[in-house]
This record gives structure tokens, C-alpha cells and sequence, in this order.
């Protein structure tokens, strides 16, 4: 290549690696911490010997290393950038004809491999042991002597296995290409490193335990086992249809034009499909949930405002924040509703749907279930791994029951992490001095909160008497007469609401409240007459206006227009349960 | 700061059984050491008692034999007994017991502790344990597996991972530790109960159209010809108080015998009731009685603090395969408001050493559950205090000579079970309980996110084929039990 076109790539890679760094900063920042919160990386031999020690072991180390910046989101992003410009730079090493349009051609593996990070169940071992098998190709292109590199190569393969997994393919395949493109006989080559490829996984079988179909496809590329990451593997075959691309000796893969027309395309596609495969409204929750985890109410506000939640688990979010400023009572029917799901969602039994909800039972003071949804959470990580966040509310929830010995376990781990090291030494030390709960006032509330008196086992569909027994057992426990009447609520259960509402206190009655009264006192008395001096005239009028317009049949959209802020509106038009 | 470990090891050169560590400070007690080994009763083939001695910046340690043999052995976490001569040390003083002298670096300089005794029994222990290890949790699991370990060192492998299949390994159980004869179940999408006897392995579907649903709770006729199941609907609900976590219980249960050489299930009406619930099985020491814990069905959950299970028993004719007809209850626990679990007798026919706890059928969740000893001759019960402790005390497994019993407990921190070894003598009496020996073994067990979860000897190691094994789960192909009622 020319100065120009030498000029031309390096403006390509910058260009394209801060393309991607933008993306995942600003477009897509929660995807990466929800991939950091679905592991503990620690610094210590006994990790590193546990996760290098099966097949891809190495690659998946390092993959979590690089994963552990995911916590904060520029510096995962900054990662991302680095393993897209990595594997770039590395295909377009491993490619023989040194032209700007091949150059170009080089951007297409990581371009797929982009598509493939946009899942957020993607690991970056498999990315990263795509690099190593290439890196590995690379370096040994640099040995001189025929037969030293030839012998480095049957060593690498059985040794890049273990480090890298099945993708050693890769290496496999350069070799053999770059053999031939150095005019060599390759064929007794190909053999010998494709057997040597082959033999490693059923090897492999009798050492780890791991079935056979996952030792050739990859232990540790994808979170989820039984799930292929065809895309990883489309990414590596585009490595080696890059470099059998490089080998063509024709014309067309040379020219400044040609070149930016390959990037164009290359980008263009690359483009097109990681915004497709991009997923908003997993995004969405992922933000949700986020803002959940540091207690940033009023930005969840300020993000329902400017797009009302409709997802049962962002809704849920949404309601915890209006809870924890104190806005439920009077502004919950402002914002889309989904029943007594977007208040507190049934358990599902996977890695995702019990997280934010342990955290609406935490900040109630129902501190068994968020032990119990935190646990269960980290046990369903699909590939067996823990989560520094599960652990920082496992040593939580075991120091407000007073289980200091097992909170101990939970934050001596911590302490081997690179971000969570200060919060769980700091935390060590307030238990040494027995003053954890004057320092951690989360702790001391969650510790007032919890019932003690009462023993009941969890139930679904018991939940409002287990948040009356909250509010009973610590009148101070504003947030579960919060939920209790909400949940009254979103069931429709006006009687069951009428029956708890000696419990509120509120010199005014809220606006909610009052709206559900009123609704009960038209549906249970004829006119207005007797109504009790804690409900406003202007919302009677309201209700009344209400029900003209209901019972002339005005549409659905002209109601919500009028209406959609009250609980009237909710009770007639939203959320139909099973029983209704 | 960078030079302190490097001064300490070179401290620790200069020292070790130096003058200057003789003439520490006297501390007056016995040291306070992790694990507590102070005045255990242990085998001659145990793995080198290796522990820590909690606030030390490093110890010194003399191991003296009767025979006036010692070894030293010194420290910054833990001892590191050489493996060789402790094994010598110990197979001299089978009978006697040994003088351990600890020394400790505090802040103030050494401290020398009284000496203490470690007795080394004349009773041989069985090859090795086996045992599940999984995380504490819930109803989700994550990794778990079977696992064996040599007791007379710290070797230890994995027979069966979940790795190797989606599932949940659940109840083994061995023919009095015989490593040939294993009944394994493994729960969840590729659900199977493996049977392997010699070198013969099968995936067998346990379930038939006359039970309740698959076999748990496995335990094996002497004769190796019979396997004594329950059959359970087990449910978990979840407490809100902090003090409990979880309430594992059955919905319904009952008990049947498998037939090994008819491939057949064998059932009878009087331990298969509908308004009682019996579980835990257990063949006598001669084959001829079932041992099994009942409780009267209750209302769930309502009725769950008052689900109690006696002892009871039922004659068995191996030789017809019949269930007795007559039940007969062995220990009221209901009426002491107890409840009985694991009933496990001596292989010498002598004792029973069974779990009580306040209620329900599952005490591993119950801190108050201890282990109970009773004497099949004269018929008395008493608490293990031996070997209890203050938290969780539960399942339990016998020694091939029935000297020696492992059994579970959660007293180290409440929640992560461990395993003790306790010696027990032809009188009924055990010997203080040693923890389950690792190198560095604070580290070890507080690096260790694992339980241990039912634990029984083998008395050599166990030849499963991992593969063959993982292959059988993962096919759908499955022997069906056929059914029998008992005559």
C-alpha cells in the first residue's frame, strides 16, 4: 500500500473503532453491565486455575477479565472497541496481499463479530480466543524455517485447544493457507494439523467433563450451552475467508477506490445488522434495572416521562422509584400499568426476571425473598457462573439476619475483584468493629423493617397479607402500605382496598386512593349523597364526567386522552386477570 | 511493608522448633485451632490433620508420638504436615494418641499452648467417602456433582458432573460402601436412576404406572439383590422470618422395594397408605426388617409445624421378596412433638443412629436437628451429644465395620454443611468428631461455596465410567420397573 491508502486504513480503523466505542457508550451501555453483573472475577490462583483449566479455558479467562470493565460502561465500550480493532488488525496480518481493498475486507469478521456482542448472552471468551488462535497463526508466520514452524504448528494445535477451545480451527486453517500461499505442499500439512484438530475434543472427553457436541462447538463462547454462536462462528469463518481471499493474486483487490468502496460496504452492512440485531426494548429493562441497582429514582421518573414504561419489569421498576420518592399514593395511574405484575412479578425461575424484583422485596424490608431471588438468580447463570452483584446482596441480606460467618464468605470473594474490593473490605472492617449497621444505613433499615414477630412462608398470591404484616409489625413501613394498596389495586380488589385503607395516614387522602373510593361508592350507592369529606368534589365531578362519557361509549383513545391519569381508567380499559 | 512475609519466613527458618519458640510465652489453654482437632479420636489412615490456628501470624508445631517419634511443622497460615511421616506417626500410634504443642506469632511475640492429644483408634476406616457437592440454594441449582475422596489424603475426583448433561444428581447410595454396587438418581430433563452393579451400568425410569413417581432415598439389601426406595412429592416453600430460610416437605410419600433380579417394584399396601406418609427406608443389618419414618398426613401448609415422623419398622422375607404385614412403631417422636429422619442402622445390627428435629421430614434446614443414637438391644434412645453441636446435625452414613460414621452439619458458619468423621465404639459411645482434613483448611473451606450433602463410605474407589454414564442420561432410551404388589 501507498502512504495514502496506509493513510486511508489506519483512518478506518480509528474511524470504525470509535464507532463502535460510541455505540456500546452511548447506545448501548447497559447491555455491558448486564453482561458484568453475570460474573465474579477474581484475582486469585484458584480462580484463574478453575476457569484456564478446561478447553478455551484461557480465552474465557481472559474474556471475563476484560468483561469485569463492563462495570463501567465507557471502559466496557472502550474493551469492545479494542477486541473489534484487535481482530481486525489481526486478520488483516494474517491476509497476504497487502492492498487496501483487502485491508478493507479485514474489517469483515469484526463486523460480525459486532452483530454477535449485540446479544447480551455473548461472551467475550469466544471473541477473544478467536484472536489468540489468529494472533497464534500470526506469530508463527514469523518463524523462518520450514520445518521448525511446521513442528511449532503441530504443537500449537493440541495447545491452543485448551487455550482457546474449538476455535482453534482458525489457526488450523490460516496455517494451512499460509502454507500454501508460500508455495508449499500443504496437503500432508492439512492432514496432520486437521487430525491433530479433530483428535483434541474426544481427548478432551476423557479428561473434562463435558459432552462431546460441546467440546467441538465451544464450552465457554456463549452462556447459554445449548445454544450455538452461529455468528461467532460465521466471524471466524469470515477470518478465513478473508486470508483465502488475500491469496488471489488478480486485480481486483487492489486500488484506493476500491478500497473505500469495501469499507463502505463492509461498514454499511455492519451497520445495518448490529442496529437490527440491537434489541431496545431489552435495553430498556437492562436500563431499568440499572438505575434500580444504584438507586437512581428520579432519573427512572425522568425516563418514564419521556417514554412510558410498558414492560411488566420496567414497569416494576418504575413503580419501586415512584414508592422510594413517595409518589406512589398519588401519580401510579399517571404511568401505563400492567396489573399486579408491574408491581411485583411473579418468579421465574431463570438468571434475569428475579433481579430487579429482589430488589422491590430488598427495599421492602422482605429480606428472606430477596436473599431467596438473589440466590436463585445467580444459580440460574447458565454457564455456572457467579455475580459480584448477587454476592454483594448475599452478604447484604446474611448481615441483616445475622448471619455474619456466611456474609464473611460472600465478602472475603469480593475482596479479590478489582471493583467491588473496596465496598466489601470497608464492610469486613464495620463487621470487625461490630458498627455495619451506623455505617450502612441501607442495612439498618432493611434489618427495622423485616418481620419478626410473624413467620409465614412466601406466597404469590397471599401478598397482600404479607405486606399488611410489614406495615402492622413496623408502622414506619410507608413503602409496603405503598405496595399493599397498589396491589389492592391493580387486581381490581376494591373491597380488599376498602379494607386496608384504615391503615393510610395521610392527612390528605391521595389521589389515587380517592380515585378507587369514589369508584367503589358509584358502583356500591346511587348518587353522591353522604360522601365522606376526604374525597374532593372535583374528582367526584371527575367520575362523574367519567361515567357519561363511558356510558356514551366514547372511544378507547378519546377516554385515555381524558382520563388515562386516574385509576378509573385503569379499572375499566387496562389489565384483564385471569379471574375477570 | 513488602519484606514483612519474606521476614516472616525467615523467622519461621530460624525458629521452628528453635529455643526461641520453646521459650514462648506460655498461654495457659490449648490453642483455639481451626478445625477443631483438639482431643479427636481419628483412624491410623487419616489424611495429615492440617489447621490453622485463628489470629496467628504463624505457628510452630510438634507432633509427638507415644513412641517418642515427632515430627515439626511450622507455618504462616496453616501447618503442612509432610504427608509420609504423618502417615508413619500415625500408623505407630494406632491404639495410643499423639502430643500435638502449638506455638503462635501474635502481635507480642510467640505464645506456647498446653499440648494436646489427638487419639488415633486401632479401628480401620473404610477407603474413602463420596458425596454430593452443590451450593445451599433453593429449588435452582447451579454446578453440582458426586464426587469421591481418598481419606488417606487429600485426593479427590469427580464421578459425574452436571456439566455432562442438563439435570440435577441427586440420592447415591452404595451396598454397605461396596463401590460396585450404586444406585444413583439424577433429577431434571434427562431424569434417570443409574444402577450399576459390577461393571453393568443402566438408565432405568423408576417410575410405573402403580407409584407415585420416581425412586429416591435409595438404600440396599444386604444381599445386594433388593434396593428399598421412597417415593416422594417434595415440595419447598420459603419462610419470611430471618431465623429459617427453607421448608422442604412431601405432599405425599411411600415406600417400596426394588428387585434387582426381576427388575421389578414391590409394594404393599401397609407402607403405601393414604393418610400416612413414609419415607427414609432402611434394611437391617440382617435383611429381614425396614426400618422407615411415617408421619400422619397433614394439611400443607397450614398443618406443616405439626408434620412429625416416628421410627417405624416392618418385617421383610428376602427370600419371597414380602413386606410384613405389621407395622410396628419403633420410636413415638410425635408425641415428644419430634420428628425422625434418616434412620441408618449399624452394619453389625447393634445401633440406629437416626436425625430429630422439631418437625417436617427435611431437618437440614432446621438448626435444632440433632443426631440420636438408638440401641436396637435394649431399645433406648439418646441425643449423639458426642458429636452434636449447637446448629444443623444431620444425614449420616456407617463405616463398612460400623466403627466410624460421617455425617453433615452446618456448624461453622450455619449454612454451608461440612463433613465429620466421629469414631464410634462396640458400646454405643462416639469420640469427638473431626472435620473432613484439607490443606489450609481455612482457606480451603472459606474459599469453598459448596455443601457437602449425603456422604457415604466406599470402601474402594469407584470405577463409574464418566462417559458411558453421561451417554445414558442423555439418551432417551430408559429400562422401565415393572411392578409387583407384595404377597
Amino acid at each position: 500500500m501507498n502512504r495514502t491508502q496506509k493513510i486511508a486504513g489506519a483512518l478506518m480503523t480509528v474511524l470504525s473503532g470509535a464507532a463502535v466505542y460510541s455505540f456500546f457508550a452511548l447506545r448501548y451501555p447497559y447491555h455491558l453491565h448486564f453482561q458484568e453483573q453475570y460474573q465474579l472475577f477474581e484475582f486469585t490462583w484458584g480462580y484463574f486455575s478453575g476457569v484456564a483449566g478446561v478447553p478455551g479455558g484461557l480465552a474465557d479467562w481472559a474474556g471475563r477479565f476484560l468483561t469485569q470493565f463492563c462495570y463501567y460502561a465507557p471502559a466496557g465500550a472502550a474493551v469492545t472497541a479494542l477486541v473489534f480493532c484487535a481482530l481486525q488488525l489481526l486478520t488483516w496480518a494474517a491476509c497476504r496481499q497487502r492492498t487496501l481493498p483487502v485491508y478493507a475486507l479485514s474489517f469483515l469478521p469484526s463486523a460480525i463479530l459486532l452483530v454477535f456482542l449485540c446479544d447480551e448472552h455473548s461472551l467475550l471468551g469466544g471473541p477473544v480466543a478467536l484472536i489468540l488462535a489468529l494472533a497464534a497463526s500470526v506469530l508463527c508466520r514469523r518463524v523462518a524455517s520450514a520445518r521448525v514452524r511446521r513442528v511449532t504448528e503441530a504443537v500449537l494445535v493440541p495447545a491452543l485447544y485448551m487455550a482457546c477451545g474449538p476455535l482453534v480451527v482458525v489457526f488450523v486453517l490460516v496455517r494451512i493457507l499460509d502454507e500454501g500461499g508460500r508455495g508449499g505442499r500443504i496437503v500432508a500439512l492439512a492432514a496432520v494439523l486437521l487430525a491433530i484438530a479433530a483428535l483434541c475434543p474426544p481427548v478432551a472427553a476423557r479428561l473434562f467433563p463435558y459432552p462431546l457436541g460441546r467440546l467441538y462447538l465451544g464450552v465457554h463462547y456463549y452462556r447459554y450451552h445449548n445454544i450455538l454462536p452461529g455468528l461467532l462462528w460465521i466471524s471466524a469463518l469470515g477470518v478465513v475467508v478473508t486470508v483465502l481471499v488475500s491469496l488471489s493474486k488478480g486485480r481486483i483487490l487492489s486500488g484506493t477506490l476500491r478500497g473505500v468502496l469495501v469499507f463502505a460496504c463492509v461498514a454499511g452492512a455492519g451497520t445495518f445488522f448490529t442496529l437490527r440485531t440491537a434489541d431496545p426494548v431489552k435495553e430498556e429493562w437492562m436500563r431499568y434495572d440499572f438505575m434500580v441497582r444504584m438507586q437512581m429514582w428520579n432519573r427512572i421518573m425522568m425516563a418514564a416521562d419521556r417514554r412510558n414504561p410498558d414492560n411488566p419489569k420496567t414497569v416494576s421498576c418504575l413503580n419501586l422509584a415512584l414508592s422510594k420518592t413517595g409518589r406512589m399514593p398519588d401519580h401510579q395511574f399517571e404511568y401505563f400499568q400492567n396489573g399486579p405484575e408491574g408491581l411485583l412479578p411473579e418468579f421465574v425461575g431463570d438468571c434475569t426476571n428475579p433481579v430487579s424484583t429482589g430488589e422491590i422485596y430488598w427495599h421492602l424490608g422482605m429480606v428472606n425473598t430477596a436473599q431467596r431471588f438473589a440466590f436463585e438468580a445467580q444459580e440460574a447463570i447458565p454457564d455456572f457462573q457467579k455475580s459480584a452483584r448477587f454476592y454483594q446482596r448475599l452478604a447484604q441480606t446474611n448481615i441483616v439476619n445475622g448471619d455474619t460467618d456466611v456474609a464473611r464468605k460472600y465478602l472475603k470473594a469480593l475482596t479479590h475483584t478489582a471493583f467491588y474490593r473496596k465496598w466489601a473490605r470497608e464492610t469486613l472492617s464495620l463487621l470487625d468493629a461490630g458498627t455495619v449497621f451506623e455505617q450502612r444505613p441501607e442495612l439498618a433499615r432493611a434489618r427495622d423493617l423485616r418481620l419478626r414477630e410473624h413467620d409465614f412462608f412466601f406466597s404469590g398470591t397471599e401478598m397482600d397479607s404479607m405486606l399488611g404484616l410489614l406495615k402492622v409489625e413496623n408502622p414506619s413501613n410507608t413503602m409496603a402500605l405503598d405496595y399493599l394498596m397498589a396491589w389492592c389495586l391493580l387486581r381490581k380488589d376494591l373491597d380488599r382496598f376498602v379494607e386496608c385503607i384504615g391503615l393510610v395516614e395521610a392527612p390528605v387522602m391521595p389521589k389515587a386512593y380517592q380515585e378507587a373510593l369514589l369508584l367503589r361508592w358509584v358502583l356500591t350507592h346511587s348518587n353522591f349523597e353522604g360522601l365522606p369529606a376526604y374525597l374532593s368534589p372535583d374528582n367526584a365531578l371527575r367520575i362523574n364526567n367519567f361515567i357519561v362519557d363511558m356510558q356514551a361509549k366514547s372511544p378507547e383513545e378519546e377516554m385515555r386522552r381524558k382520563y388515562g391519569d386516574t385509576y378509573w381508567f385503569y379499572y375499566y380499559y387496562r389489565y384483564r386477570s385471569s379471574t375477570q | 511493608m513488602r519484606i514483612r512475609p519474606l521476614a516472616i519466613l525467615a523467622l519461621l527458618m530460624l525458629v521452628s522448633c528453635s529455643p526461641r519458640a520453646r521459650h514462648a510465652v506460655p498461654a495457659g489453654t490449648v490453642p483455639d485451632i481451626f478445625p477443631d482437632y483438639v482431643g479427636v479420636t481419628v483412624p491410623a489412615t487419616v489424611a495429615p490433620l492440617d489447621f490453622t490456628l485463628d489470629g496467628a501470624r504463624a505457628l510452630d508445631v510438634r507432633v509427638v508420638a507415644p513412641d517418642g517419634t515427632q515430627f515439626c511443622s511450622r507455618g504462616r497460615q496453616s501447618t503442612r504436615f509432610p504427608a509420609g511421616r504423618w502417615a508413619r506417626l500415625l500408623a505407630r500410634s494406632a491404639g495410643a494418641s499423639l502430643s500435638v504443642t502449638v506455638s503462635g506469632l501474635y502481635d507480642g511475640g510467640w505464645k506456647s499452648f498446653e499440648p494436646f492429644s489427638i487419639h488415633v483408634s486401632a479401628d480401620p476406616i473404610d477407603y474413602g467417602l463420596t458425596f454430593r457437592m452443590l451450593e445451599p440454594g433453593y429449588e435452582i441449582y447451579s454446578r453440582m456433582g458426586i464426587y469421591e475422596r481418598e481419606l488417606s489424603s487429600f485426593r479427590q475426583r469427580a464421578l459425574l458432573e452436571n456439566t455432562q448433561f442438563d439435570g440435577c444428581l441427586n440420592c447415591h447410595s452404595y451396598n454397605r460402601g461396596n463401590p460396585d454396587s450404586l444406585s444413583l438418581h439424577v433429577r431434571g430433563s434427562h431424569g434417570a436412576t443409574l444402577l450399576k452393579l459390577g461393571d453393568d451400568l443402566r438408565a432405568y425410569d423408576t417410575k410405573t404406572d402403580s407409584t407415585l413417581g420416581f425412586c429416591v432415598y435409595p438404600y440396599w439389601h444386604p444381599s445386594g439383590r433388593y434396593i428399598a426406595y421412597a417415593t416422594n412429592s417434595t415440595r419447598q416453600s420459603f419462610h419470611v422470618r430471618p431465623d429459617k430460610l427453607i421448608e422442604v416437605f412431601d405432599l405425599d410419600s411411600d415406600m417400596q422395594i426394588y428387585d434387582v433380579e426381576h427388575n421389578q417394584l414391590i409394594t404393599a399396601p401397609q407402607v403405601k397408605q393414604a393418610d400416612l406418609w413414609e419415607t427414609f427406608p432402611a434394611f437391617s443389618a440382617d435383611g429381614r426388617t425396614l426400618y422407615f419414618t411415617a408421619a400422619s398426613r397433614v394439611e400443607i401448609p397450614a398443618g406443616l409445624t405439626g408434620l412429625r415422623y416416628n421410627l417405624m419398622k416392618v418385617s421383610f422375607d428376602p427370600e419371597t421378596g414380602t413386606i410384613g404385614q405389621d407395622v410396628e412403631t419403633v420410636i413415638d417422636a410425635a408425641s415428644r412433638m419430634k420428628s425422625v429422619a434418616f434412620p441408618r442402622p449399624s452394619y453389625d445390627g447393634r445401633f440406629l443412629i437416626y436425625t430429630l428435629s422439631d418437625y417436617g421430614t427435611f431437618p437440614i434446614w432446621h438448626h435444632e436437628a440433632d443426631l440420636w443414637v438408638l440401641d436396637l438391644q435394649t431399645g433406648e434412645s439418646r441425643p449423639l451429644d458426642e458429636v452434636n453441636s449447637p446448629d444443623t446435625d444431620s444425614y449420616h452414613a456407617w463405616s463398612g465395620n460400623s466403627r466410624w460414621i460421617v455425617f453433615s452439619s452446618r456448624r461453622t458458619d450455619g449454612l454451608y454443611t461440612r463433613l465429620y468423621i466421629a469414631h464410634f465404639d462396640e458400646n454405643g459411645v462416639a469420640g469427638k468428631p473431626f472435620m473432613l482434613p484439607q490443606r489450609n483448611p481455612r482457606k480451603y473451606y472459606d474459599d469453598l461455596f459448596f455443601s457437602y450433602n449425603v456422604p457415604e463410605f466406599v470402601s474402594g474407589p469407584v470405577r463409574l465410567d464418566r462417559i458411558r454414564a453421561q451417554k445414558l442420561i442423555n439418551a432417551p432410551e430408559r429400562v422401565k420397573f415393572g411392578f409387583r404388589w407384595s404377597d
